[in-house]
């Protein structure tokens, strides 16, 4: 998808969020596109955003607080139409930040 | 000169059968729903049968629309949405048929506890977890708190939330009518009929989708009901077990499922041409206010149920062709439904048809009731009584006729249907030929 190189439990990063977001808005993973707003093109609703961030937690295998996602939006998509601007590669680099964070906070 | 309600379609999910065509042949042929509880291991238990839904007889998720609607539905709201879908497609009514105004959803719901499977069995663990982590051996609720935090899913909890059968019925039916829901338990389902009645009638709705649904088949709630030694132990005899009015019946046996009526103000239902299947013709309420597990031995408020019904639907004891009872099986309600038959019908009862379905599908709590007045509508319709059985020698104080075993051949113009609910809520249905 990005072409990002992040691996997360042997698979790339992209194809990990990809899969994640099929399975919460219980679409085939083909329909998970770049650019796809996850809300206004794939069907997402506010709830699907807390199922969403449970699973990446799964995923990523550390805890990641629904407030931390909510942080995110604010502190980079305030004042823009999230229905619009919300969209795989958004999710991505939420994940590629806190995995950072991650790694600085792990001895 | 109040304006009719037309029932004009019927929607179950039942141990026995999904839909009028299914539900009606088993019942007409006495076939049992009841097994081994095969849901979870209940090694051990006192009960360890139920009327289980066998999830291979259809496929569920085909009534949700979009299929992702699924993910916040527990298992009695799945069961709600199909036999509500099912109840429309029964009535041939199209999407664009209803002003969604006028359109409104009551639901019998709201069982004992969470009756979803996982959910439980995620709280269950990470309770155990957490005494096993905390130093004390007891609940550690902040060790309990980050493990349920970490394992839960935020969507879990909010499947068990029991308004929410409703809600998605009338999200799939875009229903933006008068919306409730009823948790008066044993009889939640005629009670969610009757107040859907009561809708029409007062010129809340035109159209309402009312019924129960309920998924009890879980550990928690059979022992609820085991502990108080409501339930049936014939482990052995599965099929044989829920045997009301039956000199050997020894508790109910809890089953699951849903049912679903679509009832229709007549001047609507005329003008769309439906197919009317019989006439809702009146709703009594009571409570006996006396205790919980215990009804009034005089039946006192169970009789005047009866006698309010009979007044709302215009109809004389005489005039009763069929009573679909609440009949659960316990020792005390068979008796004192029998005496509240006959208190209210007077010299007539000993005429009148009186059966238990349950005694096929077991008690499906706050489904019952809703699937039991599908049950006399099709019955009716179809011009037959669905039996009472496992009836091999009635107690002594239980002497009405009881349609012992084989369905009958009848075209009744009037019946009733009961419910009697723990708590002491009484509720019965009237429906007349249209």
């Amino acid at each position: 998808m990005s072409g990002n190189s992040t691996v997360v439990g042997g698979r790339p990063l992209d194809e990990v969020i990809r899969r994640i977001i099929a399975d919460v808005l219980v679409i085939a993973p083909d329909a998970v596109q770049p650019g796809k707003a996850l809300v206004q093109d794939l069907g997402a609703e506010s709830i699907d955003f807390l199922d969403l961030v449970f699973q990446l937690e799964d995923a990523l295998g550390f805890g990641v607080p629904y407030q931390r996602w909510q942080r995110y939006v604010a502190a980079n998509y305030t004042g823009k139409d999230l229905a619009v601007v919300l969209t795989p590669e958004v999710i991505e680099a939420f994940a590629v930040e806190v995995m950072a964070e991650q790694a600085l906070a792990a001895p | 000169m109040r304006e009719r309600v037309a029932v004009t379609g019927i929607g179950v999910v039942t141990p026995i059968g999904w839909g009028y065509d299914a539900f009606g042949e088993a019942l007409r042929a006495g076939r049992s729903g009841v097994r081994r509880i095969g849901a979870f291991d209940c090694t051990g238990m006192q009960t360890q049968i139920a009327a289980q839904v066998d999830d291979s007889t259809g496929d569920l998720l085909s009534w949700v629309e979009p299929r992702k609607a699924a993910k916040l539905m527990s298992r009695s709201a799945l069961f709600a949405v199909a036999a509500a879908g099912m109840a429309r497609r029964h009535a041939g009514l199209s999407r664009d048929a209803v002003d969604p105004e006028r359109f409104g959803v009551v639901v019998g719901a709201g069982g004992m506890g969470a009756t979803d499977l996982d959910l439980l069995m995620a709280q269950a663990q990470a309770t155990i977890d957490s005494a096993r982590d905390g130093a004390s051996g007891a609940w550690d609720i902040p060790t309990f708190v980050r493990i349920f935090t970490e394992r839960t899913n935020p969507l879990a909890p909010l499947r068990g939330l029991p308004n929410l059968a409703a809600a998605h019925v009338a999200i799939q039916h875009d229903a933006r009518g008068p919306n409730a829901t009823i948790t008066t338990a044993c009889c939640a389902g005629t009670q969610a009929i009757g107040e859907g009645l009561r809708l029409i009638q007062r010129g809340d709705a035109d159209i309402v989708l009312a019924g129960g649904t309920d998924a009890a088949v879980n550990p928690v709630s059979v022992l609820g009901f085991s502990l108080i030694g409501a339930l049936s132990r014939r482990n052995d005899d599965p099929a044989g077990a829920s045997r009301p009015f039956d000199r050997a019946r020894d508790g109910f046996v809890i089953g699951e499922g849903a049912g679903f009526v679509v009832l229709e103000r007549e001047s609507f239902a005329r003008a769309r041409q439906a197919r009317v299947l019989a006439e809702l013709a009146g709703y009594g309420a009571t409570c006996d206010a006396y205790r919980i597990t215990d009804e009034r031995p005089d039946a006192a408020g169970a009789t005047r149920a009866i006698e309010l019904t009979l007044r709302d639907a215009g109809l004389t004891p005489a005039e009763v062709d069929y009573i679909n009872a609440h009949g659960t099986g316990t020792r005390m309600n068979d008796v004192t439904e029998t005496l509240a038959i006959k208190r209210s019908l007077g010299a007539h009862a000993a005429g009148v048809p009186v059966s238990s379905t349950k005694s096929m599908i077991g008690h499906l709590l706050a489904a019952a009731g809703a699937v039991e007045l599908a049950a006399t509508v099709i019955g009716m319709t179809e011009g037959f009584l669905p039996p009472t059985i496992n009836l091999g020698e009635a107690d002594e104080e239980c002497d009405l006729d009881y349609v012992p075993n084989v369905a009958r051949t009848a075209k009744p113009a009037a019946a009733l249907s009961t419910s009697f609910g723990f708590g002491g809520q009484n509720a019965c249905l009237g429906i007349r030929r249209w």
